[in-house]
């Protein structure tokens, strides 16, 4: 499904990424844990499209096909999905409208009927009660006064809603307490297919706990150092990062 | 336009057999005046980034009988539901198509200046207003009596569609008893090619009578368009205004809001969208004369092109105008790097126990937001439409007529499609 090779990326003149690889095939969870700064967010910035990096060497192929000269719809609609460590505020964008009309952007690129007012509202009501967003949450502007743990879920919500079939999760358990960690945990888990994978970025053991990922890698400084099994997160969260480093 | 060339309209005018002579000393005064002042120069501290060549590069005729229109007009193109309608084509009257709610009484200049005892309110604060008073041929006046609560919204429709290049000086009186309440919508619209509109409005709110006030600004985008709106508000009156402008060359919204009343609160709103060579301004003046006064101006712009506009929003709060409670935000969106702004927000606060806050904020569109929308599969254009939405629907939601709310949406969405 995704395949990223000796990718290497630099941001204003400054080098992040330096020799990145990895291979995801469908139904598969991946994690990247590593501290602060080591490149987690460029990685999935750079699947998902943002502009603002030099990818000096390297390429993304996303179902055989290079991801880096694609728009970030394209990708988008070709079912590349990124949860945003930072989801943005965007206001007086109404979060009902936006939805409707990211799926129907999808809907339409796979031939389906768009859906109307009605139909949607019946969709969503269903997909926020999995994430547990009160309804009220859609009336109102795009993120505009969700708390940081109402930012991640409805970040899920935006994943449940549009079925991609690659979703990154960047840090979507970090500032979450516990029960906001299990819906969040609930609801990823509930979209695992043998089709659908996934890529989670985190620091903590916890999140992994609940998702049981089938690889664990650990990128320090740019550079994948060490990769394995969920007993790696185990070995990570007793003896920390330093024992890598060389 | 020459000062010789509007003198040469001036005597046309006044040796009009059709126009009474009782205000002929009134316009003669005023041309006087405005002929010793000329038309303002970059070099006047109000006027230095209004560029007024598309008015003085350019001679204007008087609009005369012939301009009317010959039959029944048909208004259909510009209908807004739920509404009366006054209609002014070309700065005539049409009353055989226009109609008024009962309550409402629709004087002509003249009877209003009897109506009021020869003390008609007059400005002099550009030369503009003086050269509407030197000029003025639709003068009417909408004289709401003592607590009338006048139900349905009331719109004058000012019509401009001629080949000619017409100077029209609409002149409206809106004048509130104590307790009363009017809703009114000026909705400036026509095909004219060529045309200088320069509209003087004086807006009287008796005491705790309330007005809403909104104009339409959409005329074709080759018009001249001045509006001089001074507003004067007694006590614990409520005065809402809303200017919404996609129309106009050159569009200048020049509003004195007088607050003389305590408890008086005056909120006024402003939106802008301009693309090509467009330049729409909004420069408010807002004075606090009396105590425990609330003031809101809230004014947007959003800009193609190489389109421009000026905020100007000045407050005063005199002396004795303690507890003013006054806030102020402009906020101006550029779409393009050739667009440009220029905010100047002032305050002049000679009281010491007020409240008074302002912020300006001018910027692209934010590009964190671009990508979270197009990460979620909209492309670029929708989603720089939707940011677009997001940055005026608070503006437009404001509107409380609903149909007129409609009527401003579609405009918006035609001008992002036609900007695709
Ligand atoms: N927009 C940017 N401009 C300059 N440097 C950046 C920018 N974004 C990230 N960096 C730098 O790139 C490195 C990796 O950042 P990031 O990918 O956000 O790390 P992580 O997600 O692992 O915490 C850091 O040193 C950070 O300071
Ligand atoms: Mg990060």
């Amino acid at each position: 499904m995704l395949k990223i090779k000796n990718l290497h990326a630099s941001i204003d003149g400054k080098s992040i990424l330096k020799g990145i690889n990895l291979n995801i095939k469908p139904g598969e969870m991946h994690a990247i844990m590593g501290l602060n700064g080591s490149g987690k967010s460029t990685l999935a910035n750079i699947i998902s499209g943002r502009e603002g990096y030099a990818i000096t060497k390297g390429d993304v192929i996303y179902q055989n096909e290079s991801l880096l000269e694609k728009s970030p719809e394209t990708r988008a609609l070709d079912g590349v999905f990124m949860s945003f460590q930072y989801p943005v505020v965007i206001p007086g964008v109404n979060m009902t409208y936006f939805l409707k009309a990211a799926l129907n952007a999808h809907r339409k690129h796979r031939d389906e009927e768009e859906l109307d007012a009605i139909g949607f509202l019946k969709l969503i009501r269903e997909k926020i009660k999995a994430v547990d967003i009160d309804e009220k949450y859609l009336k109102r502007a795009v993120n505009d006064g969700f708390s940081g743990g109402e930012k991640k879920r409805n970040e899920i919500l935006q994943m449940i809603t549009l079925e991609p079939k690659l979703s990154i999760l960047d840090e979507t358990d970090s500032g979450l307490d516990i029960d906001a960690l299990k819906i969040v945990a609930n609801g990823v888990n509930q979209y695992r297919s043998s089709e659908n994978s996934f890529l989670v970025i985190t620091h903590y053991q916890r999140l992994l706990n609940y998702l049981k990922p089938d690889f664990i890698h650990v990128l320090i400084d740019g550079k994948i150092v060490k990769s394995g099994d969920m007993s790696l997160a185990s070995i990570l969260e007793e003896k920390g990062y330093a024992w890598l480093e060389k | 336009m020459t000062l010789n060339h509007l003198q040469k309209e001036f005597d046309k005018m006044m040796n009009r057999d059709y126009f009474s002579d009782t205000v002929h000393p009134m316009r003669k005064e005023a041309f006087a005046q405005f002929l010793d002042l000329g038309f303002p120069t970059k070099k006047w501290e109000d006027w230095r980034f209004t560029n007024l060549s598309p008015i003085t590069k350019q001679d204007f005729s008087l609009s005369e009988i012939q301009d009317a229109p010959q039959d029944d007009l048909d208004i259909s193109a510009y209908e807004i539901e739920d509404t009366h309608t006054i209609v002014i084509f070309n700065g005539h009257l049409q009353n055989s198509i226009s109609s008024l709610e009962n309550g409402v009484s629709l004087m002509s200049g003249l009877e209003y200046l009897t109506h009021k005892n020869d003390g008609f309110t007059q400005a002099k604060n550009t030369p503009f207003d003086l050269l509407n008073t030197a000029f003025m041929d639709s003068g009417i006046a909408l004289v709401i009596e003592k607590n009338m609560a006048i139900k349905k919204a009331l719109r004058i429709l000012f019509i401009t569609s001629s080949t000619k290049n017409l100077m029209i000086s609409p002149r409206v009186h809106i004048d509130l008893g104590n307790a009363s309440s009017l809703s009114i919508i000026e909705h400036h619209v026509g095909d004219s090619e060529s045309a200088f509109q320069n509209e003087s409005v004086f807006v009287s709110i008796g005491e705790n009578a309330k007005l809403d006030h909104v104009r339409i600004q959409s005329n074709a985008n080759t018009v001249s368009n001045m509006a001089n709106i001074h507003v004067q508000q007694e006590d614990d009156s409520h005065y809402s205004f809303f200017q919404f402008a996609n129309g106009s060359q050159l569009g200048r919204l020049n509003l004195r809001a007088e607050l003389k009343g305590e408890g008086a609160y005056c909120r006024l709103d402003g939106l802008a969208l301009s693309t090509n060579n467009q330049h729409l301004d909004h420069h408010i003046i807002i004075d606090h004369q009396v105590a425990n006064c609330i003031s809101h101006q809230n004014f947007r712009s959003v800009l193609q092109d190489k389109s421009s506009g000026v905020f100007s929003g000045r407050t005063i709060v005199r002396k004795n105008a303690q507890q003013t409670d006054s806030h102020q935000s402009n906020k101006n969106l550029l779409l393009s790097k050739n667009a440009f702004v220029h905010s100047i927000p002032q305050l002049e606060i000679d009281a010491d126990d007020v409240k008074c806050a302002h912020s300006s904020t001018t910027g692209a569109l934010d590009e964190e937001s671009l990508f979270y929308l197009r990460s979620r599969g909209l492309d670029i254009l929708s989603a720089k439409n939707l940011l677009v939405q997001g940055f005026v629907s608070e503006m437009i939601e404001s509107v409380k007529h609903e149909a007129t709310q409609k009527m401003i949406q579609s405009h918006l969405q035609n001008w992002l499609n036609s900007n695709a």
